[in-house]
Protein backbone atom coordinates (compact mmCIF):
# COMPACT_ATOMS: atom_id res chain seq x y z
CA UNK A 1 0.00 0.00 0.00
CA UNK A 2 2.98 2.53 0.45
CA UNK A 3 5.15 3.45 -2.01
CA UNK A 4 8.73 4.76 -1.95
CA UNK A 5 9.57 2.86 1.39
CA UNK A 6 13.10 4.31 2.67
CA UNK A 7 13.72 2.14 6.11
CA UNK A 8 12.55 -1.66 5.70
CA UNK A 9 8.97 -1.75 7.63
CA UNK A 10 10.73 -4.36 10.23
CA UNK A 11 13.53 -2.09 11.11
CA UNK A 12 11.12 1.01 11.14
CA UNK A 13 8.39 -0.52 13.35
CA UNK A 14 11.30 -1.61 15.81
CA UNK A 15 11.57 2.31 16.39
CA UNK A 16 8.16 2.51 17.49
CA UNK A 17 6.26 -1.02 18.91
CA UNK A 18 7.65 -1.42 22.56
CA UNK A 19 7.38 -4.66 24.26
CA UNK A 20 7.52 -3.70 28.09
CA UNK A 21 7.55 -7.13 30.51
CA UNK A 22 5.39 -7.07 33.08
CA UNK A 23 6.29 -8.47 36.24
CA UNK A 24 4.26 -11.50 37.30
CA UNK A 25 2.85 -10.64 40.51
CA UNK A 26 0.67 -14.26 40.98
CA UNK A 27 2.48 -16.02 39.14
CA UNK A 28 2.69 -20.19 38.92
CA UNK A 29 1.76 -21.32 42.97
CA UNK A 30 0.06 -18.52 43.84
CA UNK A 31 -3.83 -18.08 44.29
CA UNK A 32 -4.47 -19.48 40.28
CA UNK A 33 -2.43 -22.52 41.12
CA UNK A 34 -4.65 -25.31 39.93
CA UNK A 35 -6.80 -23.28 38.23
CA UNK A 36 -4.73 -20.36 36.25
CA UNK A 37 -1.72 -19.11 35.93
CA UNK A 38 -0.82 -16.00 35.63
CA UNK A 39 1.96 -15.82 33.39
CA UNK A 40 4.72 -12.77 32.37
CA UNK A 41 2.96 -11.15 30.16
CA UNK A 42 4.12 -9.44 27.10
CA UNK A 43 2.00 -6.62 26.20
CA UNK A 44 1.60 -4.54 22.89
CA UNK A 45 2.66 -1.27 24.42
CA UNK A 46 1.81 2.07 22.85
CA UNK A 47 4.83 4.13 22.22
CA UNK A 48 4.33 7.14 20.34
CA UNK A 49 7.38 9.21 19.46
CA UNK A 50 7.28 12.83 21.39
CA UNK A 51 8.18 15.24 18.76
CA UNK A 52 8.92 18.73 19.59
CA UNK A 53 8.56 21.66 17.01
CA UNK A 54 8.61 25.51 17.98
CA UNK A 55 5.71 25.54 19.57
CA UNK A 56 4.09 22.03 19.83
CA UNK A 57 4.96 19.03 21.52
CA UNK A 58 3.55 16.15 19.58
CA UNK A 59 2.99 12.83 22.12
CA UNK A 60 0.63 10.33 22.51
CA UNK A 61 -3.26 9.84 23.41
CA UNK A 62 -3.38 9.85 27.05
CA UNK A 63 -6.73 9.52 29.11
CA UNK A 64 -6.75 12.90 29.99
CA UNK A 65 -7.14 14.15 26.50
CA UNK A 66 -10.84 12.57 26.17
CA UNK A 67 -12.32 15.58 27.87
CA UNK A 68 -11.21 17.89 24.74
CA UNK A 69 -11.64 15.27 22.38
CA UNK A 70 -15.25 14.87 23.34
CA UNK A 71 -15.33 18.43 22.99
CA UNK A 72 -14.61 18.42 19.79
CA UNK A 73 -16.71 15.75 18.82
CA UNK A 74 -19.72 17.08 20.30
CA UNK A 75 -19.55 20.15 17.98
CA UNK A 76 -20.69 21.19 14.66
CA UNK A 77 -17.37 21.46 13.52
CA UNK A 78 -16.98 17.67 13.38
CA UNK A 79 -19.45 16.75 11.05
CA UNK A 80 -16.04 16.88 8.17
CA UNK A 81 -14.19 14.87 10.51
CA UNK A 82 -16.80 11.86 10.96
CA UNK A 83 -19.06 13.84 13.79
CA UNK A 84 -20.95 14.63 15.90
CA UNK A 85 -20.58 11.71 18.58
CA UNK A 86 -22.36 11.71 21.71
CA UNK A 87 -19.75 10.99 24.83
CA UNK A 88 -19.84 7.44 24.70
CA UNK A 89 -20.04 7.26 20.67
CA UNK A 90 -16.49 9.65 21.10
CA UNK A 91 -15.09 7.47 23.68
CA UNK A 92 -15.18 4.52 21.67
CA UNK A 93 -13.86 6.65 18.70
CA UNK A 94 -10.81 7.65 21.45
CA UNK A 95 -10.06 4.06 22.52
CA UNK A 96 -10.12 3.17 18.73
CA UNK A 97 -7.18 5.76 17.82
CA UNK A 98 -4.99 4.80 20.91
CA UNK A 99 -5.53 0.64 19.78
CA UNK A 100 -4.57 2.19 16.30
CA UNK A 101 -1.10 2.89 17.73
CA UNK A 102 -0.90 -0.47 18.92
CA UNK A 103 -2.16 -1.97 16.04
CA UNK A 104 -0.10 0.12 13.26
CA UNK A 105 2.60 1.34 15.20
CA UNK A 106 1.87 4.70 14.45
CA UNK A 107 -1.34 6.82 15.18
CA UNK A 108 -2.75 10.41 15.83
CA UNK A 109 -0.66 12.77 18.39
CA UNK A 110 -2.06 14.98 20.73
CA UNK A 111 -0.62 18.73 20.06
CA UNK A 112 0.34 20.40 23.00
CA UNK A 113 1.00 24.23 23.02
CA UNK A 114 4.32 24.61 24.88
CA UNK A 115 4.01 27.81 25.76
CA UNK A 116 0.44 27.27 27.48
CA UNK A 117 0.82 23.47 28.27
CA UNK A 118 -2.93 23.58 26.07
CA UNK A 119 -4.15 20.59 24.47
CA UNK A 120 -4.51 22.13 20.65
CA UNK A 121 -5.86 19.33 18.40
CA UNK A 122 -4.33 16.22 17.08
CA UNK A 123 -2.78 15.43 13.80
CA UNK A 124 -0.53 11.93 12.84
CA UNK A 125 -1.12 9.03 10.85
CA UNK A 126 -4.47 7.58 10.52
CA UNK A 127 -4.89 4.14 8.54
CA UNK A 128 -7.62 1.83 10.21
CA UNK A 129 -9.10 -0.95 8.04
CA UNK A 130 -10.83 0.24 5.02
CA UNK A 131 -8.65 3.30 4.21
CA UNK A 132 -6.98 2.83 1.31
CA UNK A 133 -3.14 3.70 2.44
CA UNK A 134 -2.40 5.72 5.79
CA UNK A 135 -3.76 8.90 5.63
CA UNK A 136 -2.25 12.13 7.61
CA UNK A 137 -4.72 14.21 9.15
CA UNK A 138 -5.42 16.92 11.45
CA UNK A 139 -7.57 18.68 13.70
CA UNK A 140 -7.54 21.45 15.39
CA UNK A 141 -9.70 22.35 18.44
CA UNK A 142 -11.84 25.68 19.11
CA UNK A 143 -9.71 28.53 19.11
CA UNK A 144 -6.33 27.59 17.87
CA UNK A 145 -7.02 27.79 14.80
CA UNK A 146 -5.70 30.76 12.03
CA UNK A 147 -2.04 30.21 13.53
CA UNK A 148 -0.45 27.95 11.64
CA UNK A 149 -0.13 25.19 14.29
CA UNK A 150 -1.45 22.38 11.97
CA UNK A 151 0.73 23.16 9.19
CA UNK A 152 3.59 23.19 11.86
CA UNK A 153 2.67 19.81 13.41
CA UNK A 154 1.79 18.22 9.97
CA UNK A 155 5.37 18.52 8.66
CA UNK A 156 6.51 17.34 11.68
CA UNK A 157 4.64 14.38 11.45
CA UNK A 158 4.89 13.74 7.43
CA UNK A 159 8.72 14.07 8.04
CA UNK A 160 8.36 11.21 10.84
CA UNK A 161 6.61 9.04 8.63
CA UNK A 162 8.37 9.77 6.12
CA UNK A 163 12.40 9.64 7.70
CA UNK A 164 11.45 6.94 10.88
CA UNK A 165 8.66 4.80 9.26
CA UNK A 166 9.46 4.59 5.60
CA UNK A 167 6.27 5.47 4.59
CA UNK A 168 4.82 7.96 1.81
CA UNK A 169 4.01 9.78 0.20
CA UNK A 170 0.94 9.78 2.26
CA UNK A 171 -2.43 10.78 1.42
CA UNK A 172 -4.97 13.34 3.02
CA UNK A 173 -8.29 12.30 3.00
CA UNK A 174 -10.60 15.33 2.78
CA UNK A 175 -14.43 16.15 2.87
CA UNK A 176 -15.33 18.43 -0.40
CA UNK A 177 -16.33 21.19 1.59
CA UNK A 178 -13.68 21.16 4.56
CA UNK A 179 -11.90 24.48 3.13
CA UNK A 180 -9.85 24.83 5.49
CA UNK A 181 -7.88 21.42 5.38
CA UNK A 182 -7.97 21.93 1.23
CA UNK A 183 -6.21 25.02 1.90
CA UNK A 184 -3.61 23.45 4.16
CA UNK A 185 -3.11 20.87 2.05
CA UNK A 186 -1.73 22.85 -0.55
CA UNK A 187 0.20 24.49 1.47
CA UNK A 188 1.83 20.84 2.63
CA UNK A 189 2.51 21.04 -1.53
CA UNK A 190 -0.46 17.74 -1.50
CA UNK A 191 -2.72 17.66 -4.33
CA UNK A 192 -6.16 16.33 -5.30
CA UNK A 193 -5.72 13.31 -6.97
CA UNK A 194 -9.01 11.34 -6.98
CA UNK A 195 -12.41 10.87 -5.45
CA UNK A 196 -13.02 8.72 -3.10
CA UNK A 197 -16.20 7.36 -0.50
CA UNK A 198 -15.74 6.70 3.05
CA UNK A 199 -16.77 3.20 4.01
CA UNK A 200 -19.92 5.13 5.46
CA UNK A 201 -20.51 6.34 1.91
CA UNK A 202 -19.35 9.85 2.50
CA UNK A 203 -18.27 11.31 -0.50
CA UNK A 204 -14.18 12.54 0.18
CA UNK A 205 -11.51 13.88 -2.01
CA UNK A 206 -8.19 12.10 -1.86
CA UNK A 207 -5.07 14.18 -1.85
CA UNK A 208 -1.19 13.28 -2.60
CA UNK A 209 1.47 14.78 -0.49
CA UNK A 210 4.77 15.29 -2.32
CA UNK A 211 7.06 12.56 -2.67
CA UNK A 212 9.41 12.15 0.64
CA UNK A 213 12.56 13.03 -1.70
CA UNK A 214 10.81 16.13 -2.53
CA UNK A 215 10.29 17.64 0.50
CA UNK B 1 -11.04 7.40 36.14
CA UNK B 2 -8.66 7.07 33.30
CA UNK B 3 -5.21 5.84 33.24
CA UNK B 4 -2.77 6.93 30.85
CA UNK B 5 -2.58 4.66 28.19
CA UNK B 6 0.16 2.26 29.07
CA UNK B 7 -1.06 -1.39 27.73
CA UNK B 8 -0.63 -4.05 30.19
CA UNK B 9 -2.62 -7.21 28.99
CA UNK B 10 -1.57 -10.13 31.39
CA UNK B 11 -1.87 -13.17 29.97
CA UNK B 12 -4.15 -15.53 31.95
CA UNK B 13 -3.77 -19.66 31.56
CA UNK B 14 -6.22 -22.31 31.96
CA UNK B 15 -6.26 -25.42 31.69
CA UNK B 16 -6.59 -25.59 27.51
CA UNK B 17 -6.84 -21.93 26.95
CA UNK B 18 -4.82 -18.74 26.73
CA UNK B 19 -6.50 -15.27 27.83
CA UNK B 20 -4.53 -12.89 26.00
CA UNK B 21 -4.14 -9.29 24.14
CA UNK B 22 -5.87 -9.42 20.97
CA UNK B 23 -3.51 -8.96 17.98
CA UNK B 24 -3.55 -8.43 14.54
CA UNK B 25 -3.26 -11.87 13.56
CA UNK B 26 -6.77 -12.64 15.48
CA UNK B 27 -8.88 -10.44 12.93
CA UNK B 28 -9.87 -12.40 10.15
CA UNK B 29 -11.44 -14.42 12.68
CA UNK B 30 -12.82 -11.60 14.49
CA UNK B 31 -14.00 -9.97 11.14
CA UNK B 32 -15.46 -13.44 10.33
CA UNK B 33 -17.47 -13.39 13.95
CA UNK B 34 -18.77 -9.89 13.28
CA UNK B 35 -19.65 -10.08 9.73
CA UNK B 36 -22.27 -13.28 10.80
CA UNK B 37 -25.63 -11.67 12.84
CA UNK B 38 -26.74 -15.38 13.63
CA UNK B 39 -23.61 -14.77 16.37
CA UNK B 40 -22.95 -12.11 16.71
CA UNK B 41 -26.56 -10.11 17.64
CA UNK B 42 -25.83 -11.39 21.65
CA UNK B 43 -22.75 -9.19 21.33
CA UNK B 44 -23.47 -5.83 20.26
CA UNK B 45 -24.87 -7.31 17.02
CA UNK B 46 -23.27 -7.75 13.42
CA UNK B 47 -20.17 -5.31 12.01
CA UNK B 48 -18.51 -5.25 8.88
CA UNK B 49 -15.12 -5.50 7.92
CA UNK B 50 -14.07 -1.66 8.83
CA UNK B 51 -16.08 -1.47 11.91
CA UNK B 52 -14.48 -4.78 13.17
CA UNK B 53 -11.06 -3.43 12.85
CA UNK B 54 -11.97 -0.46 14.61
CA UNK B 55 -14.06 -2.28 17.71
CA UNK B 56 -10.71 -4.52 17.89
CA UNK B 57 -8.43 -1.25 17.75
CA UNK B 58 -10.82 0.07 20.63
CA UNK B 59 -10.35 -3.35 22.95
CA UNK B 60 -6.89 -2.28 22.83
CA UNK B 61 -7.90 1.19 23.71
CA UNK B 62 -9.56 0.10 26.69
CA UNK B 63 -7.40 -1.70 28.45
CA UNK B 64 -5.25 1.31 28.27
CA UNK B 65 -7.89 3.56 29.44
CA UNK B 66 -9.45 1.11 31.99
CA UNK B 67 -6.43 -1.05 32.95
CA UNK B 68 -9.06 -4.19 31.82
CA UNK B 69 -10.53 -5.42 29.06
CA UNK B 70 -11.55 -7.87 26.62
CA UNK B 71 -9.06 -11.32 26.01
CA UNK B 72 -8.99 -12.99 22.99
CA UNK B 73 -10.12 -16.77 24.31
CA UNK B 74 -6.94 -18.94 22.27
CA UNK B 75 -6.32 -22.53 21.95
CA UNK B 76 -3.85 -23.18 24.22
CA UNK B 77 -1.79 -25.80 21.56
CA UNK B 78 -2.60 -23.87 18.63
CA UNK B 79 -2.71 -20.27 18.94
CA UNK B 80 -6.60 -20.36 17.05
CA UNK B 81 -8.66 -17.53 18.36
CA UNK B 82 -11.91 -19.25 20.10
CA UNK B 83 -13.52 -16.69 21.49
CA UNK B 84 -13.73 -12.74 23.34
CA UNK B 85 -14.18 -12.90 27.47
CA UNK B 86 -12.97 -10.06 29.93
CA UNK B 87 -14.27 -6.67 31.77
CA UNK B 88 -15.93 -4.07 29.75
CA UNK B 89 -16.93 -0.68 30.75
CA UNK B 90 -16.59 1.89 28.21
CA UNK B 91 -18.22 5.46 28.62
CA UNK B 92 -21.67 5.33 29.16
CA UNK B 93 -22.19 1.52 30.61
CA UNK B 94 -23.36 1.08 33.84
CA UNK B 95 -20.36 -0.49 35.70
CA UNK B 96 -18.30 -2.95 35.03
CA UNK B 97 -19.54 -6.29 33.14
CA UNK B 98 -17.72 -9.32 32.37
CA UNK B 99 -18.55 -10.46 28.73
CA UNK B 100 -17.86 -13.72 26.57
CA UNK B 101 -18.33 -15.04 23.55
CA UNK B 102 -17.56 -18.09 21.44
CA UNK B 103 -16.63 -17.66 17.63
CA UNK B 104 -18.23 -20.89 15.57
CA UNK B 105 -16.96 -23.97 15.93
CA UNK B 106 -15.74 -23.20 19.81
CA UNK B 107 -18.81 -23.54 21.19
CA UNK B 108 -20.14 -26.51 23.45
CA UNK B 109 -16.89 -27.15 24.79
CA UNK B 110 -17.08 -24.99 27.64
CA UNK B 111 -14.88 -22.66 26.46
CA UNK B 112 -16.33 -19.78 27.24
CA UNK B 113 -17.29 -21.00 31.00
CA UNK B 114 -13.30 -21.74 31.68
CA UNK B 115 -12.32 -18.22 30.11
CA UNK B 116 -14.74 -16.13 32.40
CA UNK B 117 -14.47 -18.26 35.47
CA UNK B 118 -10.92 -17.43 34.99
CA UNK B 119 -11.44 -13.58 34.12
CA UNK B 120 -13.73 -13.12 36.75
CA UNK B 121 -11.30 -14.69 39.45
CA UNK B 122 -8.33 -12.46 37.80
CA UNK B 123 -10.91 -9.64 37.81
CA UNK B 124 -11.68 -10.19 41.81
CA UNK B 125 -7.84 -11.09 42.67
CA UNK B 126 -5.80 -9.55 40.66
CA UNK B 127 -7.62 -6.40 39.23
CA UNK B 128 -9.21 -6.06 42.92
CA UNK B 129 -12.86 -5.63 41.12
CA UNK B 130 -15.75 -5.76 43.72
CA UNK B 131 -18.42 -6.78 42.18
CA UNK B 132 -19.34 -7.66 38.78
CA UNK B 133 -22.32 -7.98 36.36
CA UNK B 134 -23.19 -9.41 33.16
CA UNK B 135 -25.55 -7.55 30.57
CA UNK B 136 -27.63 -10.18 28.34
CA UNK B 137 -29.97 -9.34 25.93
CA UNK B 138 -33.44 -11.26 26.54
CA UNK B 139 -33.63 -14.57 24.71
CA UNK B 140 -29.82 -14.97 25.02
CA UNK B 141 -30.06 -18.42 26.22
CA UNK B 142 -26.89 -19.71 26.19
CA UNK B 143 -25.38 -16.74 27.70
CA UNK B 144 -27.90 -16.82 30.37
CA UNK B 145 -27.21 -20.18 31.19
CA UNK B 146 -23.43 -19.90 31.43
CA UNK B 147 -24.20 -16.61 34.41
CA UNK B 148 -26.35 -18.90 35.97
CA UNK B 149 -24.03 -21.47 35.58
CA UNK B 150 -21.31 -19.24 37.42
CA UNK B 151 -23.90 -18.34 39.99
CA UNK B 152 -25.12 -15.22 39.07
CA UNK B 153 -28.53 -14.12 38.93
CA UNK B 154 -30.70 -11.86 37.93
CA UNK B 155 -30.93 -8.47 39.52
CA UNK B 156 -33.00 -5.42 36.87
CA UNK B 157 -33.23 -4.80 33.11
CA UNK B 158 -31.20 -1.73 32.05
CA UNK B 159 -32.22 0.11 29.35
CA UNK B 160 -28.78 -0.09 26.46
CA UNK B 161 -29.18 2.88 24.51
CA UNK B 162 -27.87 1.03 21.42
CA UNK B 163 -29.05 -2.72 22.42
CA UNK B 164 -31.71 -1.68 23.79
CA UNK B 165 -33.40 -3.46 27.28
CA UNK B 166 -30.78 -5.68 28.64
CA UNK B 167 -30.66 -8.01 31.80
CA UNK B 168 -28.39 -7.58 34.14
CA UNK B 169 -27.06 -10.59 36.15
CA UNK B 170 -25.09 -10.09 39.26
CA UNK B 171 -22.05 -12.46 40.20
CA UNK B 172 -21.21 -13.51 43.27
CA UNK B 173 -18.77 -11.39 44.73
CA UNK B 174 -15.10 -12.06 45.65
CA UNK B 175 -15.57 -13.73 48.85
CA UNK B 176 -17.65 -16.54 47.76
CA UNK B 177 -15.73 -17.23 44.34
CA UNK B 178 -12.11 -17.31 46.04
Amino acid sequence: MTRGTRIPPHRARSRVARFTEAPNPEGPGGPFAGMATYETSVSPGISAPVIETDRLILRGPEGGDFDAFAKFYASERSTMNGGPLDPPQAWRAFATAIGHWTLRGYGMWSLVERSSGALVGRVGLWYPGGWPEPELGWTLYDGFEGRGLAQEAALAARSYAYDMLGLGPLISVIAPDNLRSIALARRLGATHERDWALPSGAPVWIYRHPDPEAT
Amino acid sequence: MMHDPVLSIPVLETERLILRAPASRDFDTLAAFFADETRAWGFGGALNRDEAWRWMASVLGHWALRGYGFWMIADKESDAALGLCGIWNPEGAPEPEIGWVAFAGAEGRGIAYEAAQTARRHAYEVMGMGTLTSNILPGNTRSIALAERMGAHFERTYENRRLGEMLVYRHPGPEAVS
